[in-house]
């Protein structure tokens, strides 16, 4: 990585959007330090395209600010915030070949026909599309389009990279390997990236920082660790993980208990034991090949989701003592979804008395 | 060949053959049919016609109306095809945007297409009247002389000109506006973020884009600028003294009102080759300026 980014930091405060007297973005406050790479996650309809493009200036903002390095660029021209964008329709001209299109900003800025050809060269070389200089769009697969639209934004040298969910029209496998190229990209070049997704997968396993959310805020904003370790709210715990957290009531731990809060278990943090404080009954099994996904019913009808060796031999109707790490169980108010930062005392209470004997 | 093959070449040309037949009797046949009269004389009385070889071209050449009339359709042409195609690309760009009553004014502008141009012919004589017609009313206000617009030699082809942009731009607006809307609004977000100014991007992007619509706008132009001559019925009728007739209207003058059909012949013939060497050209020209997708 570069000693001091290129890129420039991004801030905005109280960033509101309103579409026809409904707030599709309501007061979002976010930083995106310089040269970091930040994703914002999402279900479709959060908020999350909506921002960039405010942040781009393609759409006006109903309120708040945009703030570039230290300068305010609410008011300003996209061409002069010193962003380059790469769209999920990757928005190629279809009549222009791949060199026209990577150089459209540059002959739009009217650069001088050699520096205009250096910069071509070199983008070609840095993303192997030399061989495909003279074809034009439609001739190309979609990761090759792909290229040439960063490509684009990459001969722009411009410091802010915003990314509106630029993988989703590929193939997995591809999609994979984009990935790494494009944070590997994103390093190189120490720009800034605000990268769009709907894919917790790309949003994990790119970004420096996870930005999540919902319904037009932001429900947490985190490094991907800490989102997946400490879910601010119930959304980001239901949202993040494959599969999600499982929540469940306070009467699965202790049945007396009348407390208004809602408890989560990672999958993977419950186990098989053969006394534990959840006695269930195996209602289905998801094989997964390496992993089998255990769905078991407790006695007061909810359902928790262990994760098990995929040889595992239990089948359906299988009686089952779960147990877990305390500090794998996450609690949550049930009214507000917020984190609780102390477990409600008589589940501590249920998990250091366990009633002995029960199996 | 086995009976099944037989039976399916049966059913093809059952098939095509409503088709066939209204082409051949209405097309092929009377347009070969022309061709072959314009080397016989016409009939007339008692006399038969007979082959004459190329004297009716010969007419023709010596025929100062034919030249009179294919230089008023070659203004005509000049002025109506680039001024349509213009206006309704500009129309529809307006168009395309995002505009509050965008409905009534799509509506508003396809209007001249849906009425008869016989009947629009009528609402612009009212405009043409000299004296107390809508044109000469608003000169009226500046104190300007009152003018006959179609009565004069100098100004009556120019008055069929305006009634043919008027009626046709609407219609090539509609073409030109489903081809913009299949232009991706990502592409304009693309050009944004690099600068691009609207017209830069109109250069460079929309009108390349829209080349294909151009070609399907402009022969229709070029044809519709030899076909479409309602309106002098009404209006003019060719006159004064030839000054706003066009080659259609002589062809129609020529067999049907003086009745000499094999010299309507031999200017049929001669505007059917006009146009397929319009149309053969247009598509070599302009095929190669064309982006398709």
């Amino acid at each position: 990585m570069v000693d001091r980014p290129f890129g420039q930091t991004i801030q905005v405060r109280n960033l509101t959007k309103n579409f026809g007297g409904e707030d599709v973005l309501s007061g979002i406050d976010l930083t995106f330090e310089a040269g970091s790479f930040t994703a914002l996650l999402g279900p479709s309809g959060c908020g999350k395209s909506t921002a960039l493009r405010l942040i781009s200036g393609l759409e006006p903002v109903s309120s708040g600010q945009v703030l570039i390095g230290d300068t305010d660029v609410t008011q300003t021209a996209p061409s002069a915030r010193d962003i380059a964008m790469v769209f999920q329709s990757y928005a190629l001209f279809p009549h222009l070949n791949v060199a026209e299109n990577i150089t459209f900003g540059l002959r739009v800025r009217k650069t001088n026909r050699s520096e205009r050809e250096d910069k071509l060269r070199h983008v070609a070389d840095l993303l192997g599309l030399e061989k495909l200089l003279d074809r034009k769009p439609s001739e190309l697969s979609g990761g090759q389009q792909q290229r040439v639209a960063l490509g684009r934004a990459i001969v722009s040298g411009k410091s802010i990279f915003l990314m509106d969910e630029p993988l989703s029209n590929l193939d997995a496998k591809l999609r994979a390997e984009m990935r790494e190229e494009i944070r590997a990209l994103q390093q190189k070049l120490g720009v800034t990236m605000i990268y769009v997704t709907h894919d917790q997968v790309e949003a994990v396993t790119m970004a420096d920082q996870v930005v999540l959310m919902n319904q037009g805020r932001v429900e947490q904003c985190a490094t991907p660790r800490d989102l997946y370790e400490t879910p601010a709210t119930l959304f980001a715990a239901k949202f993040i993980g494959t599969p999600p957290m499982v929540t469940f009531s306070t009467r699965v731990l202790a049945p007396d208990s009348t407390s208004n809060v809602t408890l989560g278990l990672r999958p993977e943090a419950v186990q098989i034991v053969s006394e534990g404080p959840i006695t269930a009954m195996i209602d289905h099994i998801e094989y997964l090949g390496a992993d089998a996904m255990l769905a078991c019913a407790t006695a007061n009808g909810e359902t928790v989701l262990c994760r098990a060796s995929g040889s595992t031999r239990m089948t359906k109707g299988d009686p089952v003592s779960l147990s877990f790490a305390p500090a794998d169980l996450h609690a949550f108010a049930a009214d507000s979804g917020q984190r609780l930062q102390h477990i409600p005392p008589e589940i501590e209470a249920a998990l250091s008395f366990q009633k002995p004997g029960l199996q | 060949m086995t009976n099944s093959a037989r039976l399916q070449w049966v059913y093809a040309w059952l098939l095509l053959s409503p088709a066939l037949v209204l082409l051949v009797t209405f097309t092929h046949y009377p347009a070969i049919k022309s061709i072959i009269a314009s080397f016989y004389s016409t009939a007339r009385g008692k006399r038969q016609s007979v082959y004459i070889g190329l004297d009716n071209y010969h007419t023709l050449v010596a025929d100062p109306v034919f030249w009179k009339v294919l230089s008023n359709n070659f203004w005509y042409a000049v002025w109506t095809i680039p001024l349509s195609i213009a206006l309704s690309l500009i129309m529809a760009l307006w168009v395309n945007e995002k505009l509050r009553g965008l409905a009534f004014l799509r509506m508003a502008y396809f209007t001249p297409t849906v009425l008869p141009l016989i009947a629009v012919a009528n609402i612009w004589l009212f405009f043409y009247t000299p004296g107390f017609g809508l044109i000469d009313q608003i000169r009226g206000l500046f104190d300007l002389p009152e003018q006959n617009w179609m009565g004069s030699p100098n100004t009556a082809l120019y008055t069929m000109i305006a009634v043919a942009i008027w009626k046709e731009a609407g219609f090539f607006m509609i073409f030109y506006l489903a081809a913009l809307q299949t232009i991706p609004p990502s592409l304009r977000d693309a050009a944004a973020i690099e600068g691009a100014s609207k017209v830069y991007f109109f250069r460079r992007v929309v009108f390349p884009l829209l080349m294909p619509t151009t070609l399907f706008v402009s022969i229709n132009a070029v044809i519709n600028s030899f076909r479409l001559v309602d309106h002098i019925f009404v209006m003019t009728e060719g006159g004064p003294n030839n000054a706003s007739s066009l080659l259609l209207f002589y062809i129609y003058e020529t067999a049907f009102k003086y009745w000499d059909t094999a010299y309507a012949a031999t200017l049929t013939t001669v505007l059917l080759m006009i146009l397929t060497v319009l149309a053969i050209g247009q598509f070599f020209f302009l095929d190669k300026r064309v982006h398709y997708k």
